[in-house]
């Protein structure tokens, strides 16, 4: 059995505001959670909740099905929203300081920290004062700093912001390694981004989740729809057939829903009229069900 | 693959037991960064300087020997002046007289105008004359006044026959002090003003150096990471103790300076008499500093920014800048009364031990209340520290910080 992380019914409010309300989900091992809302939805205050560094109002955060204790969530790897380091240490000495409050020998922490900053090119730089390097930089030593203690869990606040695609893809492929069949959580608000990176998505809207699952489930959601285009000519008859709910009609083209029929009976029923050129099922992308779930 | 959540022991990345010891990795930090501060060192190297030229300067100015060159224009003078050099060398440690012979007492008059000498022992019609120019010097009068009657008192004896011996038979004088200490009075009361403004500008600074190190952490967003890393208390202890670590480390630098420039000087007396006191400072001052340590840390968690420190730093900069202006300007009877109070105490009972005569049960009745002011003052302030230190949105005052729930 794997070590899940599950959330528990966590609510929070600020002089009787709820921010948080009954958030409940799992974070599956070896699968990547992306965890999405507007601004102000709660992902930062649920995230915080999470490490502990925030008092639930109520609920709890369970590992392996028990509340989780202190001493496992120091092996947690965090990066909060607001980013911060020392901005006057140096970042290999940092990295070792933050590394030793894991509880991990100097001497480990020592290689670690090389072998991190070895991976973002950032080796010549190690023995440099953070604030001297660029943001995108200071970022990556943030990751580093995330990843240093070697986690059995991932959680981290907007860990894509202010970064170039190039360092996107290195990062996401650091992580996917880093994470391995670990729990990782992370919020973003770039969705091709979470569309692309993520297995599993919590939505969350107002403080309450209104949305969880596989990202190919919640896609799956909804009515079944399908793209029908004939070889030509018009299809506007297809609004007489029955047992259907025509999304979109645009010359050769219609959008339908299926609401009665089978895709199979649609077809039989288009192809009897003429020549087919595409049938296709059509996914929501995840925006829209952003859009829906948030609405 | 089975995961537990029990990592093993035996990997570096167990951190079994680290929780207990994430408080010295804070400690180290803080030591490791103050060291390495350039205005660190310096300021600890300027006190240094400090405390070496007070006591040779005040070694200098207090117990300098003076040699006085006294005119004479007779035997008889000059053999008053060496007996009276005896008695300058008793009375003023080192110091001596010795005579000059001059041709007359007009010469040694004109002698003392122009400063060739300290002062002229010429005979009058009916016995000596010192002459000096603006003033003479106190101990060297007296010393040729009582050298002058011995001198002449022998020989009228002789000259009449009389046993000069059986003359004073039961007229000699001793001396024999009841308060020993008071002994070196003056000295002490310098020592015990050094002690006190030492311990104020070292609690201050390294009071200012938690709070700064706690708004820094603030500031710079850091904490947030910290806190996920460790109980926050671990993150409060290892900065009462690094900064303690630290300001014990300069307080003794100072004290062993100051010992060995009073040995260095030959003031051996007043290092003998202060010597006891100096040791108690030292631990008064730890304890003082450990009782504010937790309050100066409250005072960065308060604040959102380095600049709201000027007014939460407040209460700690009263309580110290208090018994520091009522160990400088307070009577005796309120002195007493503050040295047993406790954290105030910390201040002023050393110094009341240096000036000396401070009965023993004082000095146990400070202690235990040090001891257990610093205990409920770090449990206080720490309770203080976790409601606050996570609210980085902007400053919280005492008042406010008081209702806070957890």
């Amino acid at each position: 059995m794997e070590t899940m992380l599950d959330i528990s019914s966590l609510s929070r409010s600020y002089d009787d505001v709820m921010v948080v309300d009954d958030v409940s989900f799992t974070v599956v091992p070896g699968r990547v959670t992306g965890f999405v809302g507007a601004n102000g939805a709660g992902k930062t205050t649920t995230m915080r909740m999470i490490l502990g560094v925030l008092a639930p109002t109520s609920g709890e955060v369970l590992w392996d099905g028990r509340p989780i204790t202190t001493a496992q969530r120091r092996r947690f790897g965090y990066m909060p929203e607001e980013r911060g380091l020392y901005p006057r240490m140096k970042v290999r000495e940092q990295l070792v300081f933050l590394a030793r409050l894991h509880g991990i020998t100097r001497e480990e922490a020592a290689r670690r920290a090389t072998e991190l900053l070895e991976h973002f090119d950032l080796g010549d730089r190690a023995d440099d004062v953070l604030d001297t390097l660029s943001l995108g930089n200071q970022q990556r030593v943030q990751i580093a700093a995330s990843l240093i203690h070697r986690p059995d869990a991932l959680v981290l606040d907007e860990p894509f912001s202010g970064l170039d695609p190039v360092a996107v893809d290195a990062m996401a492929a650091l992580l996917a390694k880093e994470a391995g069949d670990k729990p990782l959580l992370f919020s973003s608000h770039q969705l091709e981004l979470v569309e692309r990176l993520c297995d599993d998505l919590v939505i969350l809207s107002h403080g309450k989740v209104v949305a969880a699952g596989p990202v190919e489930e919640l896609r799956g959601r909804g009515p079944d729809r399908y793209r029908v285009s004939l070889d030509g000519g018009d299809i506007a008859w297809i609004r007489d057939l029955r047992g259907i709910d025509v999304r979109d009609v645009d010359g050769a083209t219609a959008v339908v829903d299926l609401c009665g029929v089978s895709a199979s009976e649609l077809l039989s029923a288009v192809v009897a009229r003429g020549p087919v050129r595409e049938f296709t099922p059509v996914r929501q992308s995840l925006s829209a069900i952003f859009r829906e779930a948030t609405r | 693959m089975t995961t537990t959540s029990i990592p093993p022991t035996t990997s570096p990345y167990a951190g079994t037991d680290s929780v207990r010891g994430a408080w010295r990795v804070v400690a180290e930090r803080e030591i490791t960064t103050r060291v390495r501060e350039k205005t660190y060192r310096y300021s600890l190297l300027a006190m240094v300087v400090g405390i070496v030229a007070t006591v040779v300067l005040s070694s200098l100015l207090g117990g300098k020997p003076t040699d006085h060159t006294v005119g004479v224009v007779d035997e008889r003078g000059a053999g008053i002046v060496t007996a009276a050099s005896a008695e300058v060398d008793r009375a003023d440690d080192g110091s001596s007289a010795e005579p000059r012979e001059l041709a007359s007492a007009e010469a040694a008059e004109q002698a003392v105008r122009d400063g060739d000498i300290d002062a002229a022992l010429v005979p009058t019609d009916d016995g000596y004359e010192v002459i000096g120019d603006k003033e003479i010097d106190g101990t060297l009068s007296a010393a040729l006044t009582s050298a002058a009657s011995g001198q002449v008192l022998e020989s009228n004896a002789e000259e009449q026959g009389v046993d000069l011996g059986e003359l004073t038979a039961g007229s000699a004088v001793s001396e024999r002090l009841l308060d020993a200490d008071a002994e070196d009075a003056g000295s002490r009361q310098v020592a015990a003003f050094v002690f006190v403004l030492l311990f104020y500008v070292t609690a201050v600074t390294f009071g200012m150096t938690i709070a700064q190190s706690v708004v820094q952490e603030k500031e710079s967003r850091v904490v947030e990471i910290l806190a996920a890393a460790v109980p926050i208390r671990a993150l409060l202890w290892g900065k009462i103790a690094g900064n303690t670590v630290l300001a014990l480390g300069q307080i003794v630098v100072l004290v062993v300076t100051g010992v060995a420039a009073l040995a260095a000087t030959g003031e051996n007396g007043l290092l003998s008499s202060i010597g006891p006191a100096m040791a108690w400072y030292v631990v008064f001052f730890v304890l003082g500093f450990v009782a504010l340590a937790g309050l100066w840390a409250v005072a960065g968690s308060l604040a959102s920014r380095q600049e709201d420190l000027g007014s939460t730093t407040m209460p700690g900069q009263i309580i110290l800048f208090a018994p520091y202006i009522l160990a400088v300007a307070a009577g005796e009877g309120v002195k007493t009364v503050v040295s047993l109070v406790p954290v105030l105490s910390a201040m002023i009972m050393p110094a009341r031990m240096a000036e000396g005569g401070v009965p023993a049960w004082q000095i146990a009745v400070a202690l235990g209340g040090n001891v257990i002011g610093a205990f409920l003052l770090v449990r206080f302030a720490a309770r203080l520290y976790e409601r606050t230190l996570m609210r980085t949105e902007r400053k919280i005052g005492f008042g406010e910080a008081l209702k806070l729930s957890d």
